[in-house]
């Protein structure tokens, strides 16, 4: 297995990055980014969708910040993870993700741009030349999706990471830097529902950093991840929950948001919504709203455990999640 | 110094002061000798529970029993070993093979000439050219270099190209244009029993039918009749998905032809010898002129016991272009290679009679073999034959097949053959135990062969530890307390393994003409004693268990032996790292080397000394009188006296098994100079909403006749336990619903992490085998198979779930706990019911035979007059006759009567097939 040859870009500044990154493309070459590599890498080695040019973004400075509000997009997960200055939920759900070793790459900035998966995409040049290639990297050849069959249009490939969830529902916003200038928006507005296109980053435009609310440290919360093995694994299932107590420590405001299950990481405000409106009884309420997301999510047959499985341990994961508030 | 001063000169004795040889040691004198380290039998206090060993009279106290690190560790650690991959010689090719993209299709024509015309490019070979089959065994010859008719899996190899760089090579392999014919692909093992147009393979006038089946067994043992007569019946239908080795190591080859026209292969090999055979008939030259070189072997398991189509690939170009060529594996090319355990259809009925006896075992198994014959033709044996023991038993039924499919194949892997329907057997004798409600352990204890026994198909079985086994891990994880008695969720299981120590034939010749083993000592001047072996050290330490026989016998430190064991050219043969053969049979016979040197440096001990050679015994690197350790001398004076005149000492030694078993068709098949037995508790928490399963503790017990080195044996328990753990909670080859091997990765081929891991508590057992080196047996394979069960059987115990799928992933287990909600019409799993015991009048039936059976089994141990005793005694027999000479109702039956294919079992449908020589005409 041999990665592609590749040119590699240090920029040193996020404009000299965007600036590298229109100068390639104005040329007709086609670039990607990269963070630490831990997922890039991979795909690269079995040819999926390599670029001609790689821009690095490790040497840029002043993107690896954390702290309660603000987290930069080269900050890694480890320093996420174990630094003492993330949100508790976010360190938590950092913690979570890969193995130790691959933390001490990943990036947040990565971790949010995760290429979506498919196990009819992420395997070798051999193995995807025997099943005539899929949509999402068709070699030329026109294929079909393999998931969902003669549609040919729409990838729908899961999104596998696990802290973006986490990062809706404490309100996040996410900071990006392109040709265009700068922009921000609330990371729910961020995914774009396909696996091919996964986001609204725009050519040559790059996420520098994400905040989260001034009052952020209020809000508590927990996520609950569903995988095989406590480590490696790639979440089959998501579900983070935050939520802020009033004064009289009753229930005053409750986020949840799914990951792993579909093309996009979900925030499920429309269920959540009408449950706090009929009044928060605890139990009940837990196990009515639980229902109701698992209602709404839809996994398809592309990640290791079955769709049905892992449609029906969002009840659960949503239940654990919440489970805090069960004497509210 | 001019040659003619030379002339004619010598030493004069006394001229020149030649130092005395040393001691060795610091001491001029040794210490009495520590008698706690002679056996009993010898005059010594190291108690001997179980008997004598032939090799008591040769302790020394030097090596055997001490915790001895590998003597090739620090080459791993600090990453100096040399495996596949990194032997780089100067002017190197790189090899790939370009691979099938069809599950099954006719090659009608490849065109390389583009490929060829690629700058870069000095060799691309195909399958036309190579047609010599070969294969692991002479019965089963079924592969090619590369394919040459068909391609039979994708994956399967089709052509290969060298050239001056991996980036050139793979180029190349996009320029090879393949014509193929797809032709229809068997998936489902099922249907490869029934007929086909395009049967996989073909096997001429020895084809079964025109079915894919490739090897059936039908064996019936006892009184069948009687057995279903039974108590109580437990029958399950069991799938086990196929696994992969799992290696660290990918496949890597390096192949050499030197400038005297001599082929040098280095390659990470655990059967050199058969590689070495395989190449000649291949290559079409002979074997003196082929040197396979085992490289250090990252990991083998079994994966790496078979001659595989890359090595001659690279044999074959290095020959045509004159220089080295290198192939490397992708992870990919690993599972397609593969030789894993066979994914199986299992069904298993057992049935125990009013006393609480097993008077029958029913199993039929089909194994998906894949697309090629490999060590299949033993599995299919073994699938059946190595659950005969360690319980007495009324009778035996076994049907088995394996079938080829478009797969990649089947193979053999840490305990062949053994491990599937092993769990099989002692999740049903668990399930029995539950419905006679007695302790599944009591039960266990009450029906175990006696040591020095013969089984049901006529396995002479040695020593057993089994009874220790049960009880030390009943005791250790206080069984008794928490059987039955924990709360929902949570759970304790009990497994027992029964496994070859060596297997009995050979697999390339007559037994009768050439030993198993063999091994080279040469002892010179410095008194390092080198040692050649063909053994294979595959990590799991094989070179220490040598050195440390040597050691031993000779009573020097393990440092002065030094092994060499890589390279066919200076390595005595040796059959290879397989069947758990290698410390029973390599260092029986390194201790019949040794003691050839033994008595040379006695001899001269006792010239030296004038003592009496009988009262010579051998301490650290010293020789002397027994009772008066003053009058010696040091190992290398009684070195250097017995090399005047001579020079070198060397030696030879060789290990052949006795005459055993049986004489029906297959008798051999399990057959070994002994078994090793073991028994594990396993503690497990399932999370009952999810359907998540955790091992937290394990205790297993082995019973590896005696531990030469502890350090290793605890090694083999402890990674068993977590290889198996894979197998019975996580890992799986995946085969989705096109046909291709989902996850051949190993982010998606889930071997359990250090999270999953348990803690283990390993307890060795020391049967003392009578035959085995020092009283050796096995500890590679036999580890593995309780923890399968042991973790089965406690899932049922958190859960009341009796688990007949594996691996038991989250989901499936979560499927089987909402079917039972709604069986039992509960709200919720947590309101599911916790199995429970509340014992029957058998459980004191059983218990007092168990007491009375372990007074049994203790006098036999020692009684060096003993009768024979043949399975078939519990049941009224007479022990001392085989049961079939005693009374009719006992058969041995080896071929289906017209009853039983009226209606088969699903591997007993292969017999419905008339083998083709038998169907009439020419053939
Ligand atoms: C064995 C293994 C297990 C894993 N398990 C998990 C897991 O459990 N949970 C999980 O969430 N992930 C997992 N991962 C995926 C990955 O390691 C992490 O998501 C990681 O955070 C990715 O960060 P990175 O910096 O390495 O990303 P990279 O590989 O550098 O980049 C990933 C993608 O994001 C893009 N990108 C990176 N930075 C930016 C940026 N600033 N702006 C725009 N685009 C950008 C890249 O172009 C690329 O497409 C696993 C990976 C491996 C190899
Ligand atoms: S979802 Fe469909 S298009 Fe997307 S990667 Fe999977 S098979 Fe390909």
């Amino acid at each position: 297995m041999r990665t592609p040859p590749f040119n590699l870009h240090l920029p040193t500044t996020v404009s000299e990055a965007v600036q590298i990154s229109a100068e390639l493309r104005a040329e007709g070459r086609e670039t990607d980014w990269i963070a630490g590599g831990t997922d890039l890498l991979p795909n690269y080695k079995w040819h999926l969708n390599t670029k001609s040019d790689v821009i690095s973004l490790a040497r840029i400075e002043g993107i690896t910040s954390v702290s309660m509000t603000e987290i930069g997009a080269m900050a890694r997960l480890s320093e996420i993870a174990d630094g003492g200055e993330a949100h508790p939920l976010i360190a938590a759900a950092a913690r979570k993700v890969a193995s130790s070793l691959i933390r001490n790459s990943a990036t947040l900035g990565g971790n949010i741009c995760l290429d979506t998966r498919c196990f009819w995409f992420n395997q070798g040049e051999d193995w995807r030349s025997s099943i005539d290639w899929c949509l999402k990297c068709d070699c030329g050849t026109g294929a079909d999706c393999r998931v969902i069959v003669n549609q040919n249009e729409l990838c729908v490939a899961t999104y596998q990471a696990d802290l973006a969830p986490n990062l809706m529902v404490l309100g996040a916003a996410i900071h990006l830097a392109g040709p265009e200038g700068e922009r921000s928006l609330p990371i729910c507005e961020f995914f774009k529902l396909d696996g091919m296109t996964r986001n609204v980053l725009r050519e040559g435009e790059m996420v520098v950093k994400v905040t989260l609310p001034d009052e952020v440290g209020q809000w508590q919360g927990e996520y609950q991840k569903l995988r095989l093995r406590e480590s490696w694994d790639f979440p089959e299932a998501g579900v983070a929950a935050a939520w802020r107590l009033g004064g009289d420590g009753t229930l005053a405001e409750l986020k949840v948001a799914t990951t792993a299950l579909e093309s996009i990481p979900r925030l499920h405000d429309q269920e959540v919504a009408p449950i706090i409106a009929a009044g928060w009884s605890g139990e009940e309420s837990i196990t009515a709203l639980a229902k109701a997301i698992q209602q709404t999510v839809k996994p398809v047959n592309n990640t290791a455990f079955p769709p049905n499985y892992r449609k029906k341990m969002t009840r659960v994961m949503c239940e654990r999640a919440l489970a805090q508030l069960s004497i509210n | 110094m001019g040659d003619e001063q030379m002339k004619g000169y010598r030493q004069q004795p006394g001229k020149l002061p030649f130092k005395k040889p040393g001691s060795g040691g610091g001491k001029p004198f040794s210490e009495l000798r520590d008698l706690d380290f002679i056996p009993e039998s010898l005059d010594g206090r190291l108690a001997q529970p179980h008997g004598e060993n032939r090799h008591d009279y040769l302790l020394t106290g030097s090596s055997i029993g001490r915790r001895t690190p590998m003597i090739d560790d620090r080459w791993k650690v600090t990453g100096q070993a040399k495996y596949g991959d990194d032997i780089r010689l100067s002017g190197e090719l790189i090899g790939r093979i370009l691979r099938s993209p069809h599950h099954y299709a006719k090659i009608r024509a490849i065109d390389t000439s583009v490929a060829e015309a690629l700058p870069g490019v000095e060799y691309v070979l195909c399958g036309q050219g190579h047609k010599t089959l070969f294969g692991v065994l002479p019965v089963t010859k079924d592969e090619h270099a590369l394919a040459v008719e068909k391609v039979r899996h994708v994956g399967d190899l089709v052509a290969a190209v060298a050239a001056v760089d991996e980036a050139t090579a793979l180029e190349a392999l996009r320029l090879i244009k393949v014509d193929y014919e797809v032709l229809e692909p068997v998936h489902d093992m099922r249907k490869a029993i029934d007929d086909s147009e395009h049967p996989i393979h073909d096997r001429g006038k020895y084809h079964i039918g025109e079915s894919n089946v490739q090897k059936r067994v039908f064996q019936e043992f006892g009184n069948i009749s009687a057995m279903k007569d039974s108590l109580a019946t437990s029958a399950a239908k069991w799938k086990f998905a196929g696994v992969n080795h799992g290696f660290t190591e990918p496949h890597a080859v390096v192949a050499h032809w030197d400038p005297s026209g001599r082929l040098t292969l280095y390659t990470p090999q655990q059967v050199p010898h058969y590689l070495h055979r395989a190449l000649a008939d291949v290559l079409d030259v002979p074997m003196h002129q082929i040197n396979v070189y085992r490289t250090f072997v990252g990991g083998g398991f079994g994966g790496k016991s078979d001659p595989f189509p890359h090595e001659m690939c690279a044999a074959i170009m290095a020959r045509e272009t004159g220089k080295p060529v290198r192939i490397t594996f992708d992870r990919e090319e690993v599972f397609w290679t593969n030789r894993g355990r066979h994914p199986s259809l299992l069904e298993m009925v057992l049935h125990a009679d009013q006393q609480g006896r097993i008077s029958g075992i029913e199993t039929d198994a089909l194994i998906d073999g894949g697309a090629f014959a490999s060590f299949g033709h033993v599995t299919t044996y073994y699938n059946g034959v190595l659950h005969t023991a360690p319980y007495e038993i009324g009778a035996f039924h076994y049907t088995g097949a394996r079938v080829w499919t478009n797969k990649p194949a089947s193979g053999a892997m840490r305990g062949h053959g053994a491990v599937n329907s092993r769990c099989a057997v002692e999740s049903g004798i668990d399930d029995l135990c539950d419905r006679l409600q007695v302790d599944p352990i009591t039960f266990r204890l009450a029906n175990l062969l006696p040591p020095h026994s013969t089984t049901i198909t006529g396995f002479r079985v040695t020593s057993i530890g089994m009874r220790e086994c049960l009880e030390r891990v009943r005791d250790a994880s206080g069984w008794v307390e928490k059987f039955r008695k924990m709360p929902l969720g949570r759970g304790i299981g009990i497994g027992c393994g029964f496994f070859i120590s060596g297997s009995g034939l050979p697999i390339h010749w007559d037994p009768n003409k050439f030993p198993h083993a063999t091994v080279h000592l040469k002892v010179d001047m410095d008194g390092g004693v080198v040692v050649h072996t063909g053994a294979a050290e595959i990590g799991q330490g094989s070179d220490t268990v040598v050195a440390q026989s040597v050691a031993e016998v000779l009573g020097l430190p393990i440092e002065m032996i030094r092994i060499k064991s890589r390279e066919t050219d200076t390595s005595p043969v040796d059959l290879g790292s397989y069947s758990s053969r290698v410390t029973f049979m390599n260092a029986n016979a390194a201790i019949s080397a040794a003691m050839v040197i033994r008595a040379d440096l006695l001899a001269a001990a006792a010239e030296i000394t004038a003592a009496d050679e009988k009262m010579l015994v051998i301490g650290d690197r010293r020789i002397y009188v027994k009772r008066d350790p003053a009058v010696g001398v040091s190992y290398l004076e009684a070195l250097h006296k017995a090399l005047e005149d001579r020079g070198a000492l060397v030696s030879s030694g060789s290990y052949r098994t006795p005459p055993m078993g049986k004489s029906h068709k297959g008798a051999a098949a399990g057959l070994a100079p002994a078994y090793s037995f073991s028994a594990y508790v396993a503690e497990v928490e399932v999370d009952m909403e999810t359907g998540q399963s955790k091992v937290i503790e394990v205790w297993a017990a082995h019973d590896c006749g005696r531990a030469l080195n502890p350090l290793a044996v605890e090694g083999q328990i402890i990674g068993s336990c977590h290889m198996g753990l894979g197998q019975v909670l996580s890992e799986e080859m995946v085969y989705g619903r096109t046909g291709h091997l989902r996850n051949a990765n190993l982010l998606e081929y889930k071997i359990p992490t250090v999270h999953e891991m348990p803690k283990v508590t390993p307890i060795i057992v020391e049967s003392n085998d009578p035959e085995g080196p020092f009283g050796a047996k096995e500890a590679g394979e036999g580890p593995l198979l309780p923890i399968l069960p042991a973790v089965v059987n406690a899932i049922y115990d958190a859960s009341g779930i009796r688990v007949n799928e594996l691996p038991v992933t989250p989901d499936r287990l979560f499927r089987s706990i909402e079917k039972k909600i709604k069986a039992e019409e509960v709200d919720n799993a947590l309101q599911l019911p916790n199995p429970n015991l509340q014992y029957s009048d058998l459980q004191n039936v059983v218990e007092a035979r168990a007491l009375d059976h372990g007074k049994r089994d203790d006098e036999r141990q020692l009684d060096v007059e003993r009768e024979p005793y043949h399975n078939g005694a519990l049941f009224g027999l007479d022990p001392a006759i085989a049961p079939e000479e005693q009374t009719t109702d006992w058969v041995i039956s080896l071929t289906p009567d017209e009853d039983y294919l009226a209606d088969p079992r699903l591997a007993g449908s292969a017999w419905k097939h008339t083998e083709r020589r038998h169907m009439g005409g020419e053939n």
